[in-house]
């Protein structure tokens, strides 16, 4: 049998549904992030899965119909309550969707308990097959609230992975806290995690592409649509200098739990081979799987007729998946790391270690 | 929570009045101004002004295609419409090449005329023009079928035949080739059929399949690709899936024959070789309501060896809860053929088919152990159906993944486009 390059296949981006997780501390707005959001005409097709019908109603007014784990909201979304755990009630969801027995949703969201741990969240789209040929992580969004933010941060070494791993975080109730609390909190997450777009919201009030929008979409884009994902610099607020450089001072305004965590970029001017990026990246998660809490990135590599997206957390990573060939993107690969005491310098020797054999 | 079972919701897919949809968006729907019973034969030309004319032939009469102008996929324009010389003849089948295009005509009964094809001049879409007109009628004819038409040489159809009497009244139509390469003197250039199915061939004719599922041993698509221009791929209706070898055109010869029913009950349609994979992909016909004829599939035959065909998978069936009993036909049609012309999309993993009404779907077949479904889009049912639902009968896709598909009864067509 010949080789099938050229033939068109499924676009391994378009053909599945993104899944977005909204985390963050109990308290922190999540629930009133999402009730904002689905009100928005563009997300009038989404689904919601929710661990519990919380305190804060995701909105009362809006049901419609019920039944005892899916909701359909007023606006045409639709709500459901988590079952035994994410990977049923996803594949649930997608069977349903099939059989016509929900709306055809375009999306889903995801939120988290506040005093969940994302990674596993994230293991679970990397590593159901069934879920991984019609899902998508499309991002992370994190709610840390401005006014009890500090203090979770500072107790709660939870909080702190939620921040560290997001690909947006959203700071929410900054109109019931004083600008420079304000400031400070921004700047310790940026510490943290320079990487992840951030924007602060009163009464849940976000721009809703800002979190509908964050992993490509397709394999066809190009420069500016990865940069929403994986941006080439970390926010201005870091160092000056190369980007990604170590963050030196603001690391005094972080507390026990994130002053250990670090978010940087390493770039390669060559491309890699597959072997060479596998056994740097199994290295790393081998040693210090626990320590990886994200890695993403866009990388060349020998013989792909164009870049591939990359991503991980802890031991587990996702199979890389290829853009399609022709578009404008940068010519170097880039990963970007979020570790919980690794050196930079460890990881790029590593690389080039790797590299070099 | 409680731990007792749920119902499920009144979801849109209990009503034939609400569309479903995965990863294909409706981009412009056009009723064809009220004649929208589209038949099986569609085809893009890429006119000499650029633009792109989608011709479509009508299920039955009064009217015999319909050409739309599609260069704008969001805003399709009718460009013309013909109509037959009366109600007994449908033409239900066409196929383009260039600036020629050929359309069959098949009569209600035998001995009627028109029964054979038309070749166009379509140079100027607005204004067909008759170029010759290939007669098949006869005392057991009821004309052409299918055509397959993509090389502009050789005319490659189901039909019937003046000289031929088949043994079983519905064993009429046979494969056949027309040289058209002087397209105002079609000549026939060879034929096949089943042994046994025509009077005193002196063959045994074949075991009929229960009278409930008895559709014939006749040809229903008749392909042949540049690829391997000594082989005919040719779904026999109840016969299954045909390998012919024509190096010969005068005289093709049986290659393979991967005959599946009983026990499935018949209408093998369309038989869609992906060379480079050595796969065959072979879709069924479903022709009775209500589910009455399920289970009606898409199947992937390994053909790596054509001598010896075997089955590794069919396509996951849409819900049969759900379409079942939705309303007129559920199961598998046509397949977008992957024509080799150049408005045409190709793929040896995507497989886009009409399921009626179930909607048009599209298949990931790169492992063709397990064929994954990647999207698809079910029409709402469009107004005056017949059924009650919608009834999606055949498929073209173009180059720029726009997908045209058209109902059998009174939709018309719908423009989508697929983001797989």
């Amino acid at each position: 049998m010949n080789a099938l390059a050229r033939s068109p296949g499924a676009d391994p981006f378009a053909s599945r549904l993104p899944v977005t997780l909204i985390t963050g501390f109990l308290g922190s707005g999540k629930t009133t992030l999402l009730a904002r959001l689905l009100v928005h005409p563009g997300m009038r097709n989404a689904a919601v899965v929710i661990n519990e019908y919380g305190d804060v109603p995701l909105d009362h007014e809006l049901v419609a119909a019920s039944s005892e784990q899916m909701t359909l909201l007023a606006n045409g979304c639709l709500c459901c309550t988590l079952r035994t755990d994410l990977q049923e009630t996803l594949r649930e969801l997608f069977v349903k969707r099939r059989a016509g027995e929900v709306i055809d949703f375009d999306r889903v969201f995801v939120e988290t308990t506040g005093l969940a741990d994302p990674i596993p969240v994230l293991h679970t789209l990397q590593t159901d097959g069934l879920l991984g040929a019609q899902y998508r992580l499309n991002g992370v969004v994190t709610v840390v609230d401005a006014v009890n933010g500090m203090g979770t941060l500072d107790a709660q070494p939870e909080a702190v992975k939620q921040a560290a791993v997001a690909d947006r975080i959203v700071v929410s109730k900054t109109d019931l806290a004083p600008p420079a609390a304000v400031e400070r909190l921004i700047e310790r997450l940026r510490a943290m995690n320079g990487y992840a777009q951030l924007a602060t919201a009163v009464q849940g009030e976000v721009d809703p592409a800002w979190l509908a929008s964050i992993a490509p979409a397709r394999a066809a884009a190009g420069e500016e649509e990865l940069e929403r994902w994986l941006p080439r610099a970390a926010a201005a607020r870091r160092a000056a200098g190369e980007p990604g450089a170590l963050t030196g001072g603001l690391r005094a305004v972080g507390g026990t739990h994130d002053a250990r965590i670090d978010s940087f970029c390493l770039w390669f001017d060559r491309p890699f081979t597959w072997e060479r990026l596998n056994a740097a990246l199994q290295t790393l998660a081998a040693l210090r799987g626990p320590d990886l809490l994200r890695m993403k990135g866009i990388v060349h590599v020998e013989g792909e007729p164009a870049p591939q997206v990359i991503q991980g957390a802890q031991h587990v990573f996702h199979p890389p998946v290829a853009l399609a060939a022709g578009q404008r993107t940068d010519p170097r690969s880039r990963i970007v790391f979020i570790v919980r005491d690794i050196p930079r310098a460890s990881i790029e020797s590593l690389f080039a270690a790797v590299c070099s054999l | 929570m409680s731990p007792t079972p749920t119902a499920t919701l009144a979801g849109p897919g209990a009503r034939a009045d609400r569309a479903l949809s995965l990863n294909m968006k409706l981009l412009a729907h056009h009723s064809l101004e009220g004649f929208g019973g589209m038949g099986e034969g569609m085809a893009m030309q890429r006119a000499l002004d650029g633009r792109r004319i989608l011709w479509m032939a009508h299920e039955a009469a009064p009217k015999n295609f319909t050409a739309v102008d599609v260069t704008e996929p969001r805003a399709p324009k009718m460009v013309v419409q013909a109509e037959l010389p009366h109600a007994r003849v449908r033409s239900n089948s066409l196929d383009v090449v260039g600036d020629t295009m050929v359309v069959a005509y098949q009569t209600q009964s035998v001995g009627d005329k028109p029964a054979g094809f038309d070749i166009f001049d379509i140079s100027t879409p607005e204004t067909p023009k008759l170029i010759a007109h290939f007669d098949r009628s006869g005392p057991h004819s009821r004309g052409v079928h299918a055509v397959w038409f993509v090389d502009g040489e050789y005319v490659h159809m189901a039909s019937g035949a003046p000289d031929f009497e088949p043994t079983h009244p519905n064993d009429d139509q046979f494969y056949q080739i027309v040289d058209v390469r002087n397209p105002s003197k079609p000549a026939e250039a060879g034929r096949w059929w089943l042994p046994g199915t025509r009077r005193d061939d002196g063959a045994a004719p074949p075991k009929r399949l229960d009278p409930k599922f008895d559709v014939g041993f006749r040809a229903h698509n008749t392909n042949v690709f540049p690829e391997r221009p000594d082989r005919a791929y040719v779904g026999y209706i109840d016969g299954g899936a045909v390998i012919l070898d024509i190096a010969d055109k005068a005289n093709p010869k049986l290659v393979a024959n991967w005959r599946y029913s009983p026990p499935f009950n018949g209408f093998c349609h369309t038989v869609l070789p992906l060379f480079d994979r050595g796969l065959l992909i072979v879709s069924d016909e479903c022709v009775q309501d209500d589910g009455r004829d399920w289970p009606k599939m898409v199947w992937v035959v390994d053909a790596r060896d054509e001598t010896n065909l075997v089955p590794v998978a069919t396509f996951p069936s849409p819900p049969h809860a759900t379409f079942a009993h939705r309303g007129g036909r559920f199961g598998a049609h046509n397949l977008h053929e992957n024509l080799p012309v150049p408005a045409s999309f190709r793929s040896d993993r995507l497989i886009v088919g009409t399921w009626f009404n179930a909607g048009v779907r599209a298949y990931d077949v790169s492992n063709p152990f397990q064929p994954q479904e990647v999207a698809y889009y079910v029409p709402a049912a469009p107004a005056m159906a017949p059924t009650g639902a919608v009834q999606l009968n055949d498929v073209y896709v173009d180059d720029r993944r726009i997908v045209y598909t058209v109902d059998r009864h009174v939709g018309g067509l719908y423009v989508l486009e697929m983001s797989v």
